[in-house]
């Protein structure tokens, strides 16, 4: 297992690195004035253009300016952003928790619920019930998520008042309110992107569950089990549910990366100060560095994800483990 | 009589809130920014959520006054200059408020404007080394007086200077390198000079300032402004919507029933400074020839033509859009008078130009041609704006009707950026918020910018009358009839077919008195507003 691990995490880096260049020069090859994040639509004289071309090294051939940037890369450092002139780990930093917090409640709820309902669906295929938590859940996966947004916010929080239709929290609470105040203020923020986030995805764990549950409700094991008298819970979940978690393992790998740049519409209508909103900001701004930075993070983090399912993949299929 | 509009239409957001003040609450106030200003420092970043903070923090030497007016020595309205005095057709001496401190007690001198002007001049930092051209020297005489020699005599000269002087605290940062001030201490704990005192920004959810009591010019009567950051116009709509807002500015026209179903909030209109145009290349496209279809003023003036712009300006941005035959922006109706419709739409006289210009639709299929080429042209503009993609629609349908086929493109923003500047168009829509002073002309119209690859004029427009006209009004002792000539020289040449000189909807919420909302610079007297003891709310008190 440890060699295993070993190999598998040389791989990640080897391909980390490959992507972290096929990336940078992607960037660098973008059209457009880097100038632009610093001057907006001003103009500005030739010398100034001189001068702020020489320090942010934006007039740079693209190969040269690939290999500064891997060489500044290799020295730890993600550079400084050209729009805020700030250091692109610190934006990155103050942007990572919110989105961090809003990604794994999502993929919590929405494995908790999906894998359940699927779980459900393919023991109970034919009721009435099952059909229409399929359909629902389809309703919502084709739905974009800015429309289930937009919705939940007219009727939650524009109309009825219940919740606060954006932010991470309420800019009015007192700086030494309690923790319970505290508390109530952010899951009051959470809620809506929360449940868009959920609605819009719950589908892909349900059907995914689904079809690998009824994979496996015919099996011998599953047959002789019910021979046995085994029935209920215990059926579903250790005779049904585990052997079905293989391909639920592979799709949590695949979702992590997304945790992080999927949610990018969804941030923007409840302004959640996310790393999503900021991709989407500097990419629009033409910001290199800080779109290089959270480019990076996602290459490593579909690696992470990819290495983690990966090592789940071994825990709950025994038969990989010797391999 | 627009300029009577605008400012009947201050008095009118001053009037919100007339009941008698018994008794006083501090008051809140509450609103939605498009971005995170991380960079409230006026001398280093010009972008609006950026400005719009500094405006609270540091005072300019003076302010425009309720016309807008930008010409002439009376023109301005004093805020931390107290007066001034013109020494000879080049020289200003300001006499800066003795009573003036930094929030950390230091005396605001001379010493804080020549700090400032030379950082504003710095090429690393320059933000205003464009705008500050016209300026040869500042120099302090002893603590409290400043004396700008200007390199030629011009009207604005007052103007220029004051307004856009927003003095750094020299005391704190002139150890620090002119480059290396963004990223200092002082970026992200600004100490300022103005009404408001800087109390703590949360990345990417708000920032918060109290008033300072100290504030040389009375305390403001808004204890406390909180701008939370929303990059959504949608999001910022649904804030004011549920009450977690209490102004917001550039209302989108789709919004604006919504918020007029909502008692608590008054929705009016202020003179703006955007002003959308299609623009035509002068070059053909990508290459330094003179562009083969747009050169000729006819064709130029047949497009215009062929638009119902009242229609296509109303219907994207609401009732009272203007739509002028020159770039210029509600904002100049001291120079304009409010004349702010243009030539009206006119089809037969659009194909009639067409034809005097060798274009006619001898195959019958709707399309003029000339030698057996169709009138064919291409129109792009960003993807992200809406506005802009509606105003295309509606023109490529108008512009069919006259025999021209126009292919839109509609094309990411930074795709657009890099078209523009090679000049890989035919026809484009751009526009934006103009500068306050109708000088300000000269970045994008001018044969200078023209010639100039990385100026604002991308369609590479060179016409010296209007150059010789616009120098006049420069230099005028009263600029109106020259500054008009140049724009009616402008109207006369189409380099531009204005779509849309929109006016600023802003709601606000009726709690508040003594509301003023400038144009451009919407929120410099928000300190001066107050919240009506009677209609307070909890976040007031």
């Amino acid at each position: 297992m440890t060699g295993w691990l070993l190999r598998r995490s040389a791989d990640a880096l080897f391909t980390t690195l490959l992507a972290a260049v096929a990336l940078i020069a992607l960037v660098h090859l973008l059209p457009g004035d880097p100038l632009t994040a610093i001057i907006g639509d001003r103009p500005i004289d030739a010398a100034q253009r001189a001068a702020l071309e020489a320090t942010w090294g934006t007039n740079r051939p693209p190969l040269e300016a690939i290999g500064a940037t891997l060489a500044q890369l290799a020295r730890g450092d993600l550079g400084i952003s050209l729009a805020t002139q700030r250091p692109v780990a610190t934006l990155i930093a103050e942007r990572i928790g919110p989105t961090l917090l809003l990604g794994a409640l999502t993929l919590l709820v929405t494995f908790t619920i999906g894998l359940s309902l699927g779980l459900w669906s393919a023991l109970h295929p034919t009721t009435v019930r099952a059909r229409l938590i399929g359909s629902l859940t389809l309703i919502g996966y084709a739905l974009p998520s800015f429309v289930i947004g937009m919705l939940l916010v007219w009727l939650l929080a524009v109309q009825s008042g219940w919740l606060p239709p954006a932010g991470f929290a309420d800019p009015l609470l007192e700086v030494d309110a309690g923790f319970s105040a505290v508390l109530l203020d952010r899951l009051q923020h959470l809620a809506l992107p929360l449940l868009t986030m959920v609605l819009a995805t719950v589908a892909v764990p349900m059907r995914q569950q689904r079809a690998a549950a009824l994979a496996t409700v015919d099996q011998p094991w599953v047959r002789a089990a019910r021979a046995r008298g085994v029935s209920g819970a215990r059926l579903a979940l250790h005779h049904v549910w585990r052997p079905a978690l293989t391909p639920i393992v592979t799709l949590v790998g695949l979702w992590l990366p997304m945790l992080v740049a999927g949610a990018v519409f969804v941030e923007a209508l409840f302004g959640w100060p996310g790393l999503g909103s900021l991709i989407a900001s500097s990419t629009s701004s033409r910001d290199l560095p800080v779109v290089i930075g959270s480019g990076l993070l996602l290459v490593v983090l579909v690696q992470i994800g990819s290495l983690v399912a990966d090592l789940l993949y071994r825990l709950v299929n025994p038969a990989q483990r010797g391999a | 009589m627009r300029h009577r509009t605008a400012l009947h239409l201050l008095l009118l957001v001053s009037a919100l809130g007339r009941a008698p003040l018994a008794g006083q609450v501090p008051g809140t106030v509450v609103f939605a920014i498009p971005a995170d200003p991380t960079l409230p420092l006026p001398a280093l970043s010009d972008q609006t959520f950026n400005t719009d903070l500094a405006d609270q923090l540091f005072l300019r030497l003076a302010i425009l006054g309720p016309t807008f007016r930008t010409a002439g020595d009376n023109a301005m309205t004093p805020m931390l200059a107290r007066r001034w005095q013109r020494v000879d057709p080049l020289t200003l001496v300001f006499e800066l408020d003795p009573r003036a401190r930094w929030q950390d007690g230091t005396p605001v001198t001379a010493r804080d404007v020549v700090f400032t002007w030379q950082l504003m001049m710095d090429p690393m930092v320059g933000k205003g080394r464009i705008m500050m051209e016209p300026v040869a020297s500042v120099e302090g005489l002893g603590t409290g007086k400043v004396r700008v020699r200007f390199k030629r005599p011009f009207a604005e000269q007052l103007y220029l200077f004051s307004f856009n002087m927003q003095p750094l605290p020299a005391h704190l940062l002139e150890g620090i390198a002119p480059a290396a001030v963004a990223r200092s201490d002082f970026a992200t704990g600004p100490i300022g000079n103005g009404p408001y005192r800087y109390v703590r920004r949360v990345p990417g959810q708000f920032v918060e300032l109290r008033a300072d009591p100290t504030f040389f010019l009375g305390a403001p009567t808004l204890a406390r402004v909180v701008l939370r950051i929303a990059p959504d116009a949608t999001a910022r709509t649904n804030l004011l919507l549920a009450g977690e807002t209490d102004v917001m500015g550039d209302v989108p026209a789709p919004d604006v029933p919504k918020i007029r179903d909502v008692p608590s909030l008054a929705l009016v209109n202020i003179s703006h400074n955007l002003v959308l145009w299609v623009g035509m290349n002068q070059r053909a496209a990508g290459r330094d020839t003179p562009h083969p279809i747009l050169t000729d003023r006819r064709v130029r003036e047949a497009l215009r033509l062929a638009l119902d712009r009242r229609t296509m300006a109303t219907s994207v941005f609401g009732p009272g859009t203007g739509a002028p035959d020159a770039a210029q922006s509600q904002l100049w109706s001291w120079v304009t008078g409010g004349n702010l419709m243009g030539t009206p739409q006119n089809v037969a006289r659009a194909r009639a130009l067409l034809a005097g210009a060798g274009w006619r639709d001898a195959d019958g299929d709707g399309i003029v041609e000339r030698n057996g080429t169709p009138l064919r042209l291409q129109l792009i503009y960003p993807s992200s704006s809406g506005p802009r993609h509606s105003l295309a629609v509606q023109a490529q349908a108008m512009w069919r009707t006259a025999g021209v086929e126009v292919e839109l493109n509609r094309i990411e923003r930074l795709d657009f950026t890099e078209r523009m500047a090679a000049g890989r168009f035919d026809l484009t829509i751009d526009g934006g918020q103009q500068d306050v002073t109708p000088s300000s002309l000269t970045q994008r119209w001018s044969c200078a910018s023209a010639a100039d690859s990385s100026s604002l004029n991308t369609l590479r427009w060179c016409d010296p009358t209007f150059d010789r006209l616009l120098a006049t009004a420069e230099t005028a002792a009263d600029p109106v009839a020259a500054y008009r000539a140049a724009l009616g020289r402008m109207a006369s040449e189409v380099p531009a077919i204005v779509l849309a000189a929109p006016l600023n909807q802003v709601a606000v919420h009726r709690r508040y008195a003594n509301v003023q909302i400038w144009p451009a610079k919407s929120w410099l007297s928000l300190w001066q507003w107050r919240v009506r003891p009677d209609v307070a709310l909890p976040r007031d008190r």
